[in-house]
């Protein structure tokens, strides 16, 4: 192969996009654009709502939402263009991306996030990603999953977890919050979509577990942020169990408020049982929050086996509320700089370095 | 063992056969040593050649290597897999140990069941690698080295293999003449580098021709005092199978002492869940191998010669006849279509008799089209039709999926051995001797604090007969073996019908499990009992969660 090989870049969105995964994209492939090793990335997405900011040697075309539309192009953009390395950015995609590899005869990369590469995929999308030549996953968990259903070398299944923006600081240069003073009120915060097809993030178990808090004397009150259809049915939720004053629902904020949101929280908590990783834990953590998840899926790992913040069973949840607001507040300092060594930028580049000299030795 | 400069770190689980030789080459170089240890040499190789030391090496190992400068680690296993090797890797954290038991007693590691080992295990009769009962933790495939660096462990890779050594030697042919001296030097040779020891070296003695002659064999290599150890079953007294007269004879011949240790069925019930306690991965044999590494253990050896891959090496199974004469009389009808799933479903409707008691038979013409496919019928315990009957059909259609057992065991036959000899040899060597005797003989050594040493499983030896084996007639290969000594084995041991260590576990297993038998014939009821033992061996080894799934016998 030569020297530098170039990479085609099969994404539902990146650069130009919204949510989680486009960011997860932009991270990657600007982390794999800076190693210089590539020389060019050629990025397809079907999405871009914004104006896409691009990095050298990253070129993206213009959407293409239909999937037929996209995926013809995508095969006529590969056979016009030298190909060494097709990343495919979802799951649904592999199929698409598996062909072209085959017709480019090259290396596959396949990333999966959450919960779309957990149940047994179509027979398609499995035999595309047991073709790959790598598979990144964001958490142990969801790599667990993919080896339960994919029959692949199980060295092809790499971990690569997610990292977070350089916004999120614990301090805006004064001295960090602390623990507020006796009878002052305690903010509890989850920062997740509401979406009622996932209704697995947790604000209801929060809101439930309410009442508990305050039958131990604790005045709290419960901000939640995020978008989604689902909010309707989780403000019932708090009138039904009393609590409906101390629920602030803000919706979706922009980045600089969001910032602040973290800053101001006591605890961050999103007992979610649907996590492929949960990035709003980092940024959490790396603002200098303490973080309350359950031991279930990419939660874990965000939390870095309870390391970094507090992992419980499902059960013990409103006890660990209580228990974590009665805990002096950790040094936000500390809890970020720790953060920062374990899912800052300069440790995801290292991981993309890792997954590209993969590739190039499989070559 | 951490080397003089701290630069690399080293553990290992084996023996280096030829350690003085390669000590006295590193000395030349001028390495010093500070241990008169095997350990020492590994890390002085790797230091030296890196990787590339594995192909120095002879004797059974497994070992990982830490090299703390370049943050990295080697793990190595030897050609024909004698010493074990697991590793799990959850994304995170690479672990690896000498035994399933042992990761899983380390922690932190997903119980979740493998169906590619279940139903390995289920058409073996043992769990073939790299598969475990376990999804995460697996095997490293004897003849491999991996490294593991800091962005995880890479895709072990091959630097030997039995098939590439057989083709090779095929391919190099030898006048016939030349086969008993070959075998002669070849096995010698093996018995002399297999007696480097600092304690006593015992052997397990049977009436057969394997450890006859390499009782003999010990005494050509200069070993004075041999203690031979021989079990015995009340069950067995004057019958053909009792093992200890003719052994006794072999023992005075050769002037050895024979230990002699009987063996009850109480004995057997009393140690049963012990045996099940020890078992690393399920598997339908280790019995025998259990007594008589517990009568070695009372006699106070640390180490004990087995003959162990005899059977395997020169021919005398009888599956170097029967594979290729059900190639070559089925073989041309089961290349038809769809003519063995027909002939299975018709003689299954209307003889069902048959197909409870010769379940085989009924796959001659699905599988005897390939080797793959006939040495799957001959050692396959479950043919993977019958697999439903026994396991919930999704864990047998996903296992099925994820082992690929016939591809698996064609890839075991690249590049072609040459003959249908050295294909049975490959066959028998890669699957049943290196996934069941093998791991057997290492979890029943361990149980005993004993090392069970097997100079017929041996590389240099495999290199030096590879040129005679495709040759080899019926019983050519023994005979050999039984002129191989100085004083060559007595007719009789050569002429008595081949037994092995027997044990009589097909009654006491038939008790143990319990139930009765149906009424079959003894031929075929071996292979029933064979069943049921595997289901009984299963229970309380598989995963919570498989159990569930694998139904009741």
């Amino acid at each position: 192969m030569k020297s530098s090989p170039a990479m085609l870049a099969l994404v539902t969105d990146a650069f130009g996009g919204r949510g989680g995964i486009a960011q997860y994209n932009r991270d990657f492939l600007g982390a794999l654009a800076e190693t210089r090793a590539l020389s060019s990335i050629t990025v397809l997405p079907r999405l871009a709502p914004d104006p896409p900011v691009l990095q050298p040697t990253i070129e993206q075309a213009p959407a293409r939402r239909g999937r037929l539309a996209y995926s013809l192009g995508a095969v006529q953009r590969a056979l016009a263009q030298s190909v060494d390395f097709v990343f495919c950015g979802h799951i649904f995609m592999a199929p698409l991306a598996a062909l072209i590899a085959r017709l480019k005869a090259a290396k596959l990369i396949i990333q999966t996030h959450g919960i779309e590469a957990w149940p047994r995929p179509s027979r398609m999308q499995r035999e595309a990603v047991e073709s790959a030549d790598l598979l990144l996953c964001v958490s142990r968990y969801t790599r667990a999953s993919v080896l339960s259903w994919a029959a692949i070398a199980p060295e092809r299944v790499m971990v690569l977890p997610n990292t977070f923006k350089e916004t999120f600081t614990p301090t805006n240069g004064l001295r960090p919050q602390t623990s507020p003073a006796n009878g002052k009120k305690h903010t509890l915060l989850t920062v997740a979509r509401m979406d009622p097809s996932q209704q697995y993030k947790g604000q209801d178990r929060v809101i439930s577990a309410l009442p508990f808090v305050f039958s131990h004397g604790y005045d709290v009150e419960y901000i939640v942020v995020g978008e989604g259809d689902d909010r309707r049915r989780l403000e019932l939720l708090a009138r039904e169990v009393g609590v409906s004053e101390h629920v602030h629902f803000l919706g979706g904020v922009d980045l600089k408020v969001l910032r602040d949101v973290y800053r101001k929280a006591d605890l961050f908590v999103m007992p979610s049982t649907g996590e492929g990783f949960g990035i709003a834990f980092l940024e959490a953590m790396v603002s200098g929050v303490p973080t309350l998840g359950l031991s279930v899926a990419g939660t874990i790992d965000a939390l870095a086996d309870g390391e970094l913040g507090t992992i419980v069973p499902e059960a013990e949840l409103p006890a660990a509320i209580v228990r974590l607001l009665a805990t002096p507040k950790p040094d936000p300092l500390a809890l970020a700089t720790a953060t920062r060594a374990r899912f800052g930028r300069p440790q995801f580049a290292a991981g993309v370095r890792a997954v590209l000299n993969r590739l190039i030795e499989a070559s | 063992m951490v080397s003089a400069d701290g630069r690399s770190v080293v553990v290992f689980n084996g023996e280096i056969y030829n350690y003085p030789q390669i000590r006295a080459e590193l000395e030349g170089d001028g390495v010093r040593f500070r241990t008169t240890s095997d350990t020492e040499a590994l890390l002085h190789l790797y230091e030296r050649d890196g990787a590339e030391m594995v192909h120095r090496l002879r004797g059974m190992f497994a070992f990982a290597i830490w090299d703390e400068k370049q943050r990295r680690l080697f793990l190595a296993r030897d050609p024909y897999g004698i010493k074990p090797l697991y590793t799990a890797n959850d994304g995170w954290t690479f672990r690896f140990a000498s035994q399933v038991k042992a990761l899983l007693a380390g922690g932190n590691i997903s119980r979740d069941p493998e169906p590619a080992g279940l139903v390995g295990f289920h058409l073996f009769g043992s769990v073939p690698e790299p598969f475990s009962l376990y999804r995460e933790i697996r095997s490293l495939p004897a003849g491999h080295t991996q490294w593991i660096d800091g962005t995880g462990p890479k895709e072990p890779r091959p630097y030997s293999n039995v098939a590439a050594a057989l083709a090779e030697g095929t391919a190099t042919p030898v006048p016939k003449d030349d086969l008993c001296e070959r075998v002669r030097a070849g096995v010698l040779d093996s018995v002399r580098a297999h007696l480097l020891a600092d304690v006593e070296v015992g052997i397990f003695l049977s009436a057969g021709v394997d450890s006859g002659a390499l009782l003999g064999l010990m005494r050509d290599a200069g070993q004075k005092d041999i203690r031979a150890i021989t079990l015995v079953f009340s069950e067995f007294q004057g019958t053909l199978e009792d093992e200890a007269p003719l052994a006794a004879r072999v023992c005075e011949y050769y002037g050895a002492r024979h230990i002699v240790r009987s063996v009850s069925e109480k004995e057997f019930r009393d140690d049963l869940p012990a045996i099940l306690e020890a078992m690393d991965q399920p598997s339908i044999d280790g019995v025998n191998s259990w007594f008589v590494s517990k009568a070695a253990k009372e006699a106070g050896l640390k180490v004990a010669i087995s003959g162990l891959g005899g059977d395997e090496l020169l021919g005398g199974y009888p599956s170097f006849l029967d594979l290729p004469r059900w190639r070559h009389w089925f073989g041309p009808l089961a290349a038809v279509p769809g003519l063995g799933l027909a002939a299975r479903k018709v003689i299954g409707g209307v003889a069902p008799g048959l197909s409870r008691e010769r379940p085989k038979l009924l796959g001659v013409l699905e599988h005897s089209g390939t080797w793959a496919g006939t040495y799957l019928l001959r050692r396959g315990l479950f043919l993977p039709n019958e697999l439903s009957t026994v396991m919930d059909a999704e864990i047998v259609r996903e296992g099925l999926r994820r082992l690929k057992p016939l591809p698996r065991l064609a890839a075991s036959l690249v590049p072609d051995p040459g003959s249908d000899a050295a294909r049975v040899c490959v066959l028998e060597s890669t699957q049943y001797m290196r996934n069941q005797l093998l791991r057997d003989a290492d979890w029943v050594g361990m149980a005993h604090s004993l090392e069970i040493r097997v100079p017929l499983v041996d590389f240099v030896l495999l290199r030096t007969l590879a040129p005679v084996i495709s040759a080899l007639g019926a019983g050519s290969g023994k005979a050999a073996l039984a002129k191989a000594p100085v004083k060559a084995l007595p007719n009789d041991v050569v002429n008595r019908a081949k037994t092995g260590f027997n044990v009589p576990t097909g009654n006491w297993i038939s008790a143990a499990v319990g139930g009765s038998e149906p009424r079959v014939r003894p031929s075929a009821a071996k292979g029933l009992i064979s069943r049921r033992w595997s289901r009984a061996v299963l229970k309380g080894m598989v995963p919570a969660k498989a159990a569930q799934q694998v139904q009741a016998a």
